[in-house]
């Protein structure tokens, strides 16, 4: 975020100098005329700032009408096709608009002999019309050259980097931003006449507070959850809906661009002249107040959503402690969530730094619940099944499957191979061996081997018998050599059928 | 002859149920087998069935339909499609089944456990311990049982926290679990365990690897009343402290061999359990400290204490014995402090004594075991192992005062000779009776015990060389309930002596090991004879010969374990045991000089698929075909190589 408002920063920088050099060095009409220039509008490759300047207000019914489209800028993911009909009938409005200015100023400028008691009243009015006017069009214009960002990017990639100088080469990189700004400047538009709102200085001075990462900060909203401030203890201020989900909060005076950080801000207006240069322009704000001074109420803020825990109404209410708290809230709760992970396109977020801590960790979570969520961690997990009742943790199946069909295949190619293996295997040798030394205590000692001791008479040893039983289902496996042993060692067959009861005491 | 049905029937159904009541084990298989009533009344009472031969299953299931508790721990042949056989088969009804053993199944697997757990809807109680093998996935199948209230998986190796899980979700109205062995399970398993099984009364957490976490969990547990956590290396004092002020009702604590747990540990449990019963400490306390002492006196319900290994002072016994006087059960083995005077004290004080270990207590005397006898007339087990200063006088005193003792181990005490043992002959009801290592002992001294104890269940007589033929032959005279007997290196014996031992029907546990004398015809008298046997050791009886195994083979249908180790046994008779002997789980088949590899491979594929153990020598394992290994591991045998 740092790089892309510090480029945005050169490039404005540049392009601003530029374009004050032939023009006069007072307010801003001149500047912004320069701006208007059409001569490059056909020459795509170089998308410049002067050239995507056409906003109209029909562009921004078309937005209000189609309801999602803002939502699709914010995404970024997909642009409106681009039409050079509207287009131009945009740069003609613009031009028109443009013009009512200049008639504006010239009338300013007409009466500026006039009425010279009250000037310095005036004088200020006067410009805080003029900047209003100039920063809606310039806000129009930005989200007339966002909308032919796909083709930026397409051309971005043969054009040259950011850092050669050529001033259209890096302008917009992202397209969220154009379209954001796009979304306020049609809050600007509804708002009408009434001025132009720019940042609450408070806003300011919170901001400068928190100079940390964005996406670092995003618990912050839980873990200010603890926060017991008494109420009346602390200033309740509340951002309006369309100021939270606007993605820059600190705007340039002179020319209108806008940062997420006054520091950027402070960074930037050097650019504008070398007043803005000084250490003190470029000290912290509200390092710059006196210590004596009253010591500031603290600053608490409330969710603009009605019904909210977190809107000063609710009866619970429980402020949110920074403005970032409040950006991060607002969508993570009240918000659509538009940002999907590219991995498991299953998790989605309002919030991207949430999506990019999403991402990291996608696909490691290995530890899953019956109900299809999953988790990085164990105790994670854990703590879930335990939260909700018959949740359970849920059992990889592959595992199992694989063996159990294996050992299924084994054991089918076994009885296969059983045959073939043991076919060679002659014990006969041995127990004839046998039958000779080892049999002294045999009186008759007529143990016959007539009978071929195959192992093929082996029933018992059926591999292949695990899944498929070819014999009884209960098979008690009474060898074929029973009545041999029992006719060899002259013992007398006993009854071996009580054996249920005996076994079953 | 005539007569005699018609006596039976006129009685009523309930006064024969009654009748057969009455009668002890062998007697109502005498009767059922003589007479239908009987048969039919057995039929209809018979509430458990221990089966070993699963093929009667289904049959037994339709005769016996009243039965609610099921034993397969020991049939050989279980498997998931016999479950799943079972399952198909129409006729028969699990319904009533609410106790299922299925010990060392493992064979079965999720999906025979699945089946099963779906097939008796009241079951309530399980036991899959020792089935190696289980894992989550079984525990998952196990989890469809949702009205389990007993289970127990000891040994289950592969169960991790969460295939408890899944237990816990499914069954949540356990009241008692045991986990001893589950090497996988932590502390978030526990946490969960406790969480959602809030009726848990009974947990065995022993020999798991859980921190001080899982006790502060299990402290919530509002009615547990047994812990048991032998041997739990991570716990320390810091965790029994989470139970001084949790479960507060708990009953039974057995912290032996936590290896970090000190006194003041224990001290923490009864601060805050006045009303313990039960408290086994054995081999975790050092010494017995006074402060100890005084909370104990707190305890008045105390009935169990073992605080074996500990440094037990005279002093602090009588102090012990005189604050809980209601000890029924006290451990002190090894307790070498012991003299005496506290065993005086405690045979005194603690009146009801049942239970009283003093193995390798050293100095004790015939004095204190007199005491003992003449105060304690209810005791019942009395352990002496290794009580080299008892003699003969302390065992007259026994015989005299001590008519209900049960139990006596008086392994490797040099001073029993015969007339000792003519001593303990008095002691009528004596079932258990160990004599390991005592060998001056001779004939006379066992034809005292042969001649009086008839009651008689146990006797170890390891390495007793004193006694010879005419001994043994007392022995199976007199003790015919005999189920075990050990007679492993008692050089005397010969085929003479151990022929008679097919006196004794109902001998199941038998160890001839080392017995140099004994051949292939003494081996068959017993196997002849000892119809119910179910273990038997004959490890370096070298001189049996194949024709005692032919004749085991033939005859002990029930045989379900057996040490051939270093025995002359052939390849020929080798195979003709592993096919007949269908019941055999366990081998042990080291050593074996005339079996070649492949009467090694040909005896196991005969019985591959019912041997749940085996022990064979480290080279085989290359040697062996690499089919018949796997089928053996599919099976769940497990194959320890020496």
């Amino acid at each position: 975020m740092e790089t892309e408002d510090d480029l945005c920063h050169n490039n404005w920088g540049s392009s601003s100098s530029k374009s004050r050099e032939p023009g006069s060095s007072d307010g801003g009409n001149q500047t912004f005329a320069g701006f208007t220039s059409q001569q490059k509008w056909e020459d795509a490759s170089i998308l410049d700032y002067e050239m995507g300047v056409e906003p109209t207000l029909q562009v921004f019914d078309e937005m209000k009408a189609s309801g999602q489209a803002n939502v699709d800028f914010l995404q970024g993911v997909r642009a409106q096709a681009w039409d050079p009909r509207t287009m131009l009938s945009n740069l003609s409005f613009m031009e028109q608009k443009i013009h009512q200015l200049q008639d504006l100023v010239h009338l300013l400028v007409g009466r500026g002999g006039q009425v010279q008691g009250r000037q310095d009243e005036l004088a200020a009015q006067q410009q805080q019309l003029i900047t209003t006017d100039l920063t809606s069009i310039i806000i129009q214009l930005i989200s007339t050259a966002g909308s032919l960002l796909p083709s930026v990017k397409h051309n971005m990639s043969t054009a040259p980097g950011p850092y050669t100088g050529q001033p259209g080469s890096a302008l917009f990189p992202y397209a969220r931003e154009a379209n954001n700004v796009a979304s306020q400047s049609q809050n600007n538009n509804n708002c009408g006449g009434q001025e132009f709102d720019l940042p609450k200085p408070v806003v300011v001075d919170e901001r400068e507070s928190h100079v940390v990462e964005e996406h670092e900060m995003k618990d912050e909203d839980d873990a200010e959850e603890g926060e017991n401030l008494p109420p009346g203890s602390y200033e309740i201020l509340q951002l309006e809906k369309e100021e939270i989900l606007a993605p820059h909060t600190h705007f340039c005076t002179i020319c209108g661009k806008g940062f997420k950080r006054d520091a950027n801000l402070r960074m930037h207006m050097r650019g504008h002249g070398d007043e803005y240069k000084t250490a003190a322009a470029l000290a912290k704000p509200n390092k710059e107040s006196v210590p004596g001074s009253e010591p500031m109420l603290i600053k608490r803020y409330s969710c603009p959503f009605l019904g909210c825990k977190r809107n000063k109404e609710h009866k619970k209410f429980q402020p949110l402690k920074t403005i970032l708290c409040v950006k991060n809230h607002y969508k993570r709760t009240h918000c659509d969530k538009s940002f999907t992970c590219s991995r498991c396109h299953t998790k989605k977020f309002s919030v991207i730094a949430d999506l990019k801590t999403h991402e990291k960790h996608c696909g490691k979570n290995k530890w899953l619940c019956s109900c299809g969520t999953t988790f990085s961690r164990k105790d994670k997990l854990f703590g879930h099944i335990a939260l909700f009742q018959g949740h359970t943790p849920a059992i990889p199946l592959e595992e199992t499957k694989t063996s159990a069909s294996t050992s299924a295949q084994r054991g089918s190619s076994e009885g296969g191979n059983n045959n073939q293996g043991m076919v060679g295997f002659n014990l006969g040798s041995a127990s004839n061996a046998n039958q000779e030394t080892a049999q002294p205590g045999m009186t008759d000692g007529k143990i016959s081997f007539e009978e071929p001791f195959s192992p093929m008479n082996f029933d018992t040893c059926n591999f292949g018998g695990f899944h498929e039983f070819p014999r009884l289902m209960f098979d008690d496996s009474e060898s074929s050599f029973q009545m041999l042993i029992a006719n060899a060692c002259g013992f007398s067959p006993r009854n071996v059928g009580e054996s249920v009861s005996d076994t079953s005491l | 002859m005539s007569t005699s049905p018609s006596i039976l029937s006129v009685l009523s159904e309930d006064l024969l149920v009654r009748v057969y009541e009455c009668l002890d084990q062998p007697c109502r298989k005498t009767w059922r087998l003589i007479s239908k009533d009987f048969l039919r009344v057995d039929s209809l009472t018979r509430t458990t069935i221990r089966i070993l031969r699963v093929e009667f299953l289904p049959t037994l299931l339709f005769k016996y339909p009243n039965l609610s508790s099921l034993d397969l721990s020991v049939c050989p042949k279980l498997d998931d499609d016999v479950v799943l056989r079972l399952a198909l088969d129409g006729t028969v009804s699990t319904l009533g089944i609410k106790s299922l053993n299925l010990s060392r199944s493992t064979a079965v697997r999720a999906r025979g456990l699945e089946t099963l757990a779906r097939m008796c809807h009241a079951l309530e109680r399980v036991d899959v311990s020792h089935c190696w093998g289980f894992g989550d996935r079984e525990a998952a199948a196990l989890s469809s049982a949702t009205g389990l209230r007993e289970l127990k998986m000891d040994k289950c190796l592969s169960l991790s926290d969460v295939g408890l899980a899944r237990i816990v979700v499914g069954c949540s109205n356990l009241n008692k679990i045991s986990l001893k062995w589950c090497m996988e399970i932590s502390d978030l398993g526990i946490d969960l365990l406790c969480k959602i099984c809030k009726g848990l009364k009974s947990l065995d957490v022993s020999y798991l690897k859980i921190t001080n976490d899982s006790i502060r969990s299990i402290a919530l547990l509002v009615k547990l009343e047994v812990l048991d956590m032998v041997s739990c290396p991570l716990i320390d004092d810091g965790g029994l402290q989470f139970l001084e002020n949790g479960s507060p009702s708990l009953q039974e604590v057995d912290v032996t061999r936590c290896d970090r747990v000190s006194l003041s540990g224990l001290i923490s449990i009864v601060r805050g359990h006045p009303d313990i019963q039960l408290l086994k400490a054995s081999h975790c306390v050092s010494e017995v400290s006074g402060s100890f002492l005084k909370y104990i006196k707190g305890l008045k319900h105390l009935k169990t204490i073992w605080i074996d290994g500990a440094h037990v002072s005279d002093s602090s016994l009588v102090s012990l014995s005189s604050s809980c006087r209601s000890l029924m059960e006290i451990g002190l083995s090894r307790c070498v402090d012991v003299t005496d005077i506290g065993m005086i004290s405690l045979a005194r004080n603690c009146l009801n004594l049942k239970t009283l270990n003093l193995a390798c207590c050293g100095f004790v005397t015939d004095v204190a075991i007199s005491a003992v006898a003449q105060s304690c007339r209810n005791l019942g087990t009395l352990k002496l192992e290794s009580c080299h200063l008892i003699t003969e006088k302390g065992l007259q005193s026994l015989g005299c005062y001590s008519k209900l003792v049960q139990e006596l181990d008086l392994t490797d005490c040099y001073g029993v000779n015969d007339r000792g043992l003519e001593y303990i002959s008095k002691c009528s009801n004596l079932q258990r009776l160990k004599l390991g290592l005592c060998t001056n002992i001779s004939d006379k001294g066992i034809f005292h015990i042969g001649s009086k104890c008839s009651k008689l269940l146990e006797l170890d007589l390891y390495r007793c060389a004193g006694f010879g033929d005419d001994g043994l032959a007392a022995l199976s005279r007199g003790c015919k309930s005999l189920n075990r007997l050990i007679l492993s290196y008692c050089c005397e014996l010969t085929d003479t002596g151990v022929e008679q031992i097919r006196q004794l029907e109902l001998l199941s546990h038998l160890e001839l090991r080392g017995l140099k004398n004994i051949t292939g015809v003494g081996l068959a008298a017993i196997a002849s004879g000892c119809k119910k046997l179910g273990y038997l050791d004959v490890k370096l009886c070298e001189n049996i010969d194949d024709s005692g195994f032919w004749a085991l083979a033939y005859f002990s249908k029930n045989l379900r374990q057996i040490n051939l180790c270093n025995c002359s046994v052939s390849d020929t008779a080798l195979c003709m045991l592993m096919s007949n002997l269908s019941r055999v789980q366990d081998v042990d088949l080291v050593h074996l000089s005339r079996v070649t590899v492949e009467g090694f491979e040909f005896a196991l594929r005969a019985c591959c698929n019912r041997l749940k153990k085996l022990k064979l020598l480290a080279p085989l394992r290359f040697l062996l075909s690499s089919e018949l290994l796997e089928t053996l591991h599919a099976r769940g045998c497990r194959i320890r190589w020496d």
